[in-house]
C-alpha cells in the first residue's frame, strides 16, 4: 500500500510537470467555459428591428417608447438601406414611420415583414408596436377604463447557460482524462519499454495500475475544484451540490472512461493507433451527450440512443447534483447506468490490457 | 603454471561459487527455436560476455534469465533460486539494463532512483548511486536531457538500486563513441571490483576482449564456443589460422583516441 501511494505521488508529479496533460484536462475545459461564459447568449435572442423614420420629430415618441422594450434591438436608417438589411436577414422586421405621421391624429405606421418566413418575429413586432401606439392613444384620453396587467416581483433561481455548461464540460474533462490520458500515456510507456523495465522489478502490475488510477482520481478532484471554483467566482454558477456527492458521481464516471482508456491502451501498439479510436468514441459523446447543448433538441431516435451514452449519464448526474442539489438517491438512474458501463468497460480492459 | 591450471578450471566452471547456472535452456517462438538447449555457469565476481551475430539468441537468453520471457524447457538458477519457480525472488537479486528501454519523463534522476528503490522496498542514496556512474552533476536533470552514454550509465545506476548480486547489461555500449565506450568499461570494472557479477551481450569483439573474463559465442540458438577470450584466440591460432594482413601494434581506434583524447564528449 505504501508503495502504491509512493507510485501515485510520483505519477502525480509527472502529470503536473507535463504541459499537454494540464492543457487537455484543465486548461481546455476552462477555456471552453470562459469562451462560452462571455458570449451573451441571451443577447442573441433579441429581435432586430429596423426603423425608418421619415416623420422627423413626430416619430420620436414611438422610437423612445421602443427603446424601453427589452425584447427588441433597434437599428435606425434610411429606407432603402434598412430594406436591404431586411433582405440580407440582418433585420427581422422593419418599421417605417411615414412622412405624414402625426402622433395626435388618425394615422398609421407600416411594418415591413415576411409573415411566412418569420412568423414569430412578425407577430411579436406587431404586438409590441400595437401596444406602443395604443399607449399613445390612451395618453390622449386618460379617463378611458382599462384592464391593467400588474407585475408582481418574486425572486427565482435564474439558471443560465453557464449552469448547464459547467457540469457538462466537467464531465467531458473526466472523459478526456480517462480515455486520452490513460490510453496515450500507457501506449507510450509500453512503446518506450518503460513497462518492460518495470516488469524486471518486483512490483506487481496490479499495484502499478492501481497507483495510476489513484493519481487520476486526485486529478479529478483538481478538475472539479478548478471548474466549479471558476464558475462560482467568475460566472455566477448556481452551485448547490454536495462536494462528496459530486466526487462519488465523478469517480463512477471516471471508472467507465478509465476502463475504455485501458482497453484502448491494450489493443493499440502506438499513439497513431490510439488517436482515431479515442476520437471515434469521444467525439459523438461530446456533441450528443448534452455537454454543450440540451439533448431535448435532438431528433427522437438519436435522442433515445444518446440516453445510454456513459457521458450522458455522467453529465446529467453531475448537473443534477451541482445545480439542483440532488442526492445520490435522486440520481439513481444515472448512477445505475454508470455502474453498468463501468462493469462492462473494466471487464473489457482486464481482458484486453497487456503489460507489453 | 599454476595460474594456467586455474584458468583452465575457470573455463568450465567459472570463478568461485556459481551465481548463475543455466542448464539446457530452451526458448521457442511458435515453431522457431530461438535458444536451443544451452548450458553455462557464471561465477561470482565474473564479467561474462555473450557474443553472436544478430538473431543468434543473445537477448532472448538474457531475457529468459531475467524473468522477462517464459522458459520452455531447461533450468535457470540465480543465486540458487529457480527462475521458473520463483521469478519474483529472482527479480530481487538481479539488476537489469534493457536494450532500448527508457525511463519515465518528467522525473529527475534522483527522483527516478528513489522511485526505483521504492519498487524494491529500499531506501536508496541516489547521489551515491549517481557517483558510482559519475552522473552526480546531472542529479536534477530529466533522462531526456542526457547524452547516449549518460543514459546508458544512468540505466546502470538504476539497475544497482537493489544492490543486486548479478547485473545484466544488454549491449550497453552500442551507439556510443569510443570515449564514452571506454568510460563505461571503467564503470563496469569498478562495479565488478565491488563484488558484483556482470553478464553482458555485445557485438564488439574488442569490448569482449578488453572487458570479459569469459565469453560464450552463440550462433543459431546454441553456444559454439565458451572460454576466456585469449584462450579462444590461442585455439584458433593453434589450428593454423593466419591473417593476411600484417599485424600492427595499433589500430584505427588507437589513432582516433590519440587524436581526440580520452576525455568524455558529452553535452
Amino acid at each position: 500500500m505504501k508503495l502504491i501511494l509512493k507510485l501515485a505521488l510520483a505519477s502525480m508529479k509527472m502529470f503536473l510537470r507535463q504541459r499537454e496533460a494540464i492543457i487537455w484536462t484543465i486548461l481546455l475545459p476552462l477555456f471552453i467555459i470562459v469562451l462560452f461564459g462571455f458570449i451573451r447568449f441571451d443577447g442573441l435572442g433579441r429581435m432586430h428591428l429596423g426603423i425608418v423614420n421619415e416623420a422627423g420629430e413626430r416619430g420620436g415618441a414611438i422610437i423612445a417608447a421602443l427603446r424601453n422594450v427589452k425584447a427588441v434591438e433597434l437599428f435606425e436608417g434610411a429606407k432603402d438601406q434598412e430594406l436591404r438589411e431586411l433582405e440580407k436577414g440582418e433585420r427581422d422586421v422593419v418599421l417605417v414611420i411615414p412622412e405624414g405621421f402625426d402622433p395626435a391624429g388618425k394615422t398609421s405606421v407600416v411594418l415591413v415583414a415576411d409573415p411566412e418566413g418569420k412568423p414569430r418575429e412578425t407577430q411579436l413586432a406587431g404586438l409590441v408596436l400595437q401596444r406602443v401606439v395604443d399607449e399613445m392613444v390612451f395618453a390622449r384620453s386618460p379617463e378611458t377604463a382599462r384592464i391593467m396587467v400588474q407585475t408582481e416581483a418574486v425572486k427565482i433561481r435564474n439558471l443560465t447557460y453557464i449552469d448547464f455548461l459547467i457540469p457538462g464540460v466537467l464531465s467531458m474533462g473526466i472523459m478526456q482524462m480517462g480515455i486520452f490520458g490513460v490510453a496515450f500515456s500507457f501506449v507510450s510507456l509500453k512503446k518506450r519499454g518503460i513497462l518492460r523495465r518495470l516488469s524486471v522489478t518486483p512490483i506487481r502490475p496490479r499495484d502499478f495500475i492501481i497507483a495510476q488510477v489513484l493519481m487520476r482520481l486526485v486529478a479529478l478532484i483538481i478538475q472539479m475544484v478548478v471548474m466549479v471554483g471558476v464558475g462560482v467566482l467568475f460566472f455566477h454558477l448556481h452551485f448547490t451540490g454536495n462536494p462528496l456527492t459530486m466526487f462519488v458521481t465523478g469517480v463512477l464516471g471516471a471508472t467507465v472512461f478509465l476502463g475504455i482508456g485501458f482497453t484502448l491502451a491494450g489493443i493499440s501498439k502506438s499513439e497513431d493507433q490510439v488517436a482515431p479510436l479515442a476520437n471515434l468514441i469521444t467525439l459523438p459523446m461530446m456533441l450528443l451527450s448534452g455537454v454543450f447543448f440540451s439533448r431535448s433538441n435532438l431528433p427522437g431516435i438519436v435522442r433515445h440512443i444518446t440516453e445510454i451514452f456513459p457521458l450522458t449519464f455522467l453529465a446529467d448526474g453531475l448537473r443534477s447534483v451541482a445545480i439542483d442539489g440532488a442526492t445520490l438517491v435522486q440520481i439513481l438512474p444515472q448512477l445505475g447506468g454508470l455502474i453498468v458501463w463501468s462493469v462492462a468497460t473494466v471487464l473489457l480492459a482486464s481482458k484486453l490490457f497487456r503489460w507489453e | 603454471m599454476s595460474e594456467q591450471n586455474h584458468k583452465l578450471q575457470e573455463t568450465v566452471t567459472g570463478r568461485g561459487e556459481d551465481v548463475l547456472v543455466v542448464r539446457n535452456l530452451v526458448k521457442r517462438y511458435g515453431s522457431f527455436t530461438a535458444v536451443n538447449g544451452i548450458s553455462f555457469t557464471v561465477g561470482s565476481r565474473e564479467i561474462f560476455g555473450i557474443l553472436g551475430p544478430n538473431g543468434a539468441g543473445k537477448t532472448t537468453t538474457l531475457e529468459a534469465i531475467e524473468t522477462l520471457r517464459p522458459i520452455d524447457d531447461g533450468e535457470v538458477l540465480l543465486c540458487g533460486i529457480d527462475v521458473r519457480r520463483d521469478p519474483r525472488a529472482v527479480k530481487r537479486v538481479i539488476g537489469v539494463q534493457l536494450q532500448s528501454s527508457s525511463f519515465f519523463d518528467k522525473l529527475s534522476l534522483v527522483e527516478l532512483l528513489t522511485l526505483f528503490g521504492d519498487l524494491y522496498g529500499r531506501t536508496v542514496d541516489p547521489l551515491a548511486l549517481l557517483d558510482e556512474v559519475e552522473l552526480r552533476d546531472k542529479a536534477s536533470s530529466y533522462v531526456n536531457a542526457l547524452s547516449g552514454g549518460q543514459k546508458q550509465r544512468f540505466s546502470i545506476a538504476a539497475a544497482l538500486v537493489n544492490d543486486p548480486a548479478v547485473l545484466f547489461l544488454d549491449e550497453p555500449t552500442t551507439g556510443l563513441d569510443p570515449q564514452a565506450r571506454r568510460h563505461l568499461w571503467g564503470v563496469v570494472r569498478r562495479i565488478r571490483s565491488e563484488g558484483k557479477t556482470v553478464v553482458l551481450t555485445t557485438h564488439s569483439m574488442d569490448e569482449a576482449e578488453e572487458l570479459c573474463d569469459r565469453v560464450a559465442i552463440m550462433d543459431a540458438g546454441t553456444i559454439v564456443a565458451l572460454a576466456p577470450p585469449q584462450e579462444l584466440v590461442r585455439q584458433l591460432l593453434a589450428g593454423g589460422f593466419t591473417k593476411e594482413r600484417v599485424h600492427h601494434q595499433a589500430n584505427l581506434e588507437d589513432v582516433f583516441l590519440s587524436l581526440t583524447g580520452h576525455s568524455l564528449r558529452e553535452e
